[in-house]
């Protein structure tokens, strides 16, 4: 034999094995000897003498050829008669694989939300330790105003002992015009100068220059209105727009997402205490001083006002901390709740289970609790995300509704996909991890007391088979696993193509 | 069911042959003159609907020719109904590959 003779019977050989990975792992072996064997006498036929011409090696490839054709023909066949999805169906790594495609879709789609977006910026909303909101104790909601500015002003002149800051600011319509000369009414607060310090919060394209109190007094924008009204201009800093017949000059954007007090403000308007016009009530912000930081303790705190004539104010200091609270710190909250619930809608024991014969091995048990691992691991994640999803939704910014909405989407997410994820892993075959199926009803009710009624499901491997009581007894009170000896293997023979040996 | 299935005229003329006496893969093809990607996979859906069946030579009669054993292809009941259907269905079948019947008269 020529040496490329013995090259061209090397290339036919693998040829054959290549396609013979296609055939399906039950037939490959038998397929393969009999392509191997086919091969070696279309190769005697056609290369009697030992040596054959190109032509006849062109056929003898164009025959190996043939065989990937074969051998994916054989896999469809077997795709279409074994159902490859009732083997998949069940399986521990369909489970993971569907919990990791709704981690992705959930996680996708927050990326899509800028409410979430911005939520994911938590420096962009963290204002500083120890700020409260104070209001007159008659309200109950804290998003009203209740604070005249004439209060704060003698607050503002009187020394205070426990807050070493305080800010007004209170909203009303006005018209205003850019310097493009659009007009258009406005959500305007009115703010102390010293608001976005007291704050902490940051500014984009602040201009360092335009201070409060000078001539042309400084306002802030919103995103929207930046967005909307200034077409998202990054050099509108220094720019002067008219808000109620005076004119101001822009100091800067409030990032998307940062404003987490009440009112819903298209500009802050930074004014002199003293030249805030005077008309509805407003919000007084005030920060903690060490003192007062050192006496306080919860997050509402109730602050009694001694006016001159020896009446009294009762007033609420609510925590800002609060209403900036991230989606995390609630999504930790609701986790930990739903945690505490959990037992009062499934059976947390894993334990509960008892082997007639034979228990599993370590091996066995530590993948059962790898995989519940790995379930709870995804489901957190996946009620995270919805939860955001759900939140922001229809609500592109932070809202108390939003937060709300979190609050009782994460709850339920984790709370019912814990309880999934207990009942599906008490259903799960110890040896492979797949499903049991199949249920069927055994005995009858009325006879609980005389005979054995529950159901019964079976691992479609041929492992195991489940007994789940309908009613408790003192004599089976537990499901109860019962390994499948080699005389139930007749039942579970994988149907394939007949290989016809 | 299986008199009443229609096989195209390709898996017929292969279904033939193997009634012919053409038994193995490689004999249908030279035979019939069709490629081993049409053969092949033709027999594997004759064997599912089990119009055929396939067994392994003996071990013992291919190492006394020295060469490996071949897989052997034969028309089950199911598989002769069939072909007699065919048969009326294209008329011409037996004309290019001849029974064994038909041949010997």
């Amino acid at each position: 034999m020529r040496l490329s003779d013995s090259g061209f019977a090397w290339v036919h050989r693998e040829l054959v094995t290549c396609a013979s990975w296609l055939a399906p792992a039950p037939q490959r072996k038998e397929w393969k000897k009999e392509w191997l064997s086919e091969l070696w006498h279309v190769v005697q036929a056609r290369i009697p003498a030992g040596y054959g011409s190109w032509k006849a090696q062109e056929e003898i490839t164009r025959f190996c050829l043939g065989a990937f054709h074969d051998a994916l023909c054989l896999r469809t066949m077997s795709w279409r008669d074994q159902k490859p999805f009732a083997r998949w169906s069940g399986s521990p790594q369909q489970c993971l694989l569907l919990l990791c495609a709704a981690l992705a879709i959930a996680y996708g789609i927050s990326l899509l939300l800028p409410g979430v977006r911005a939520e994911s910026r938590p420096s962009n909303f963290q204002v500083k330790p120890g700020l409260v909101l104070i209001q007159d104790a008659r309200s109950r909601d804290d998003s009203v105003a209740t604070i005249p500015i004439r209060q704060f002003l003698g607050w503002r002149e009187r020394r205070q002992e426990y807050f070493d800051g305080l800010a007004f600011y209170r909203i009303a319509e006005e018209a205003a015009s850019t310097s493009t000369g659009d007009r258009t009414t406005l959500n305007v607060a009115h703010a102390s100068s010293n608001l976005f310090a007291l704050l902490g919060l940051a500014v984009r394209y602040e201009e360092p220059g335009v201070k409060a109190g000078a001539s042309e007094r400084a306002v802030i924008l919103s995103d929207r209105i930046w967005k909307t009204q200034f077409g998202e201009n990054p050099h509108i800093a220094g720019s002067v727009i008219e808000l109620g017949g005076r004119t101001a000059r822009v100091a800067g954007i409030v990032p998307f997402g940062s404003w987490r007090l009440p009112g819903k403000i298209d500009l802050w308007l930074l004014e002199p205490d003293s030249e805030i016009p005077s008309g509805g009530p407003g919000y007084v912000l005030a920060h903690l001083s060490r003192r007062g930081q050192s006496e306080v303790w919860s997050r509402r705190i109730h602050i009694t006002e001694y006016t001159g004539d020896y009446a009294a104010d009762d007033l609420w200091g609510v925590s800002i901390d609060e209403r900036t609270r991230g989606p995390w710190d609630i999504f930790l909250f609701t986790m930990l709740l739903a945690l505490l619930c959990l037992p009062a809608v499934a059976s947390v024991s894993m334990s509960e289970s008892s082997f007639s014969s034979h228990r599993p091995t370590w091996s066995k048990r530590i993948r059962q609790w790898a995989f519940l691992c790995v379930k709870i691991s995804l489901l957190f994640p996946i009620a995270y995300f919805s939860s955001l999803d759900l939140a922001y939704w229809h609500m592109p910014l932070y809202s108390a509704a939003s937060q709300y909405m979190q609050l009782i989407s994460s709850f339920t997410i984790c709370l019912f996909g814990m309880r999934w994820v207990m009942l599906d892993q008490r259903q799960r075959c110890p040896v492979c991890l797949k499903r049991v199926t199949h249920p069927a009803s055994v005995g009858l009710a009325s006879r609980t007391f005389l005979a054995w009624n529950g159901t019964e499901m079976i691992c479609t491997d041929g492992h195991t088979m489940l007994h789940v009581p309908a009613l408790p007894t003192s004599w089976f009170s537990t499901q109860r696993w019962l390994y499948l000896d080699t005389s139930w293997k007749f039942l579970f023979v994988a149907q394939g193509i007949e290989g016809g040996a | 069911m299986a008199s009443e299935a229609k096989l195209s005229h390709t898996t017929a003329i292969i279904l033939q042959a193997i009634h012919a006496g053409f038994i193995y893969g490689f004999s249908i093809m030279e035979m019939t003159g069709l490629p081993s990607g049409t053969v092949y996979p033709a027999m594997r859906r004759l064997e599912r609907d089990r119009m055929i069946r396939s067994h392994w030579e003996r071990q013992s009669i291919a190492d006394a020719e020295q060469r490996p054993p071949r897989k052997y292809y034969k028309l089950t009941s199911e598989g002769k109904s069939t072909l007699d259907a065919s048969r009326r269905r294209y008329p011409l079948l037996e004309r290019i590959i001849p029974s064994p019947e038909v041949k010997s008269v």
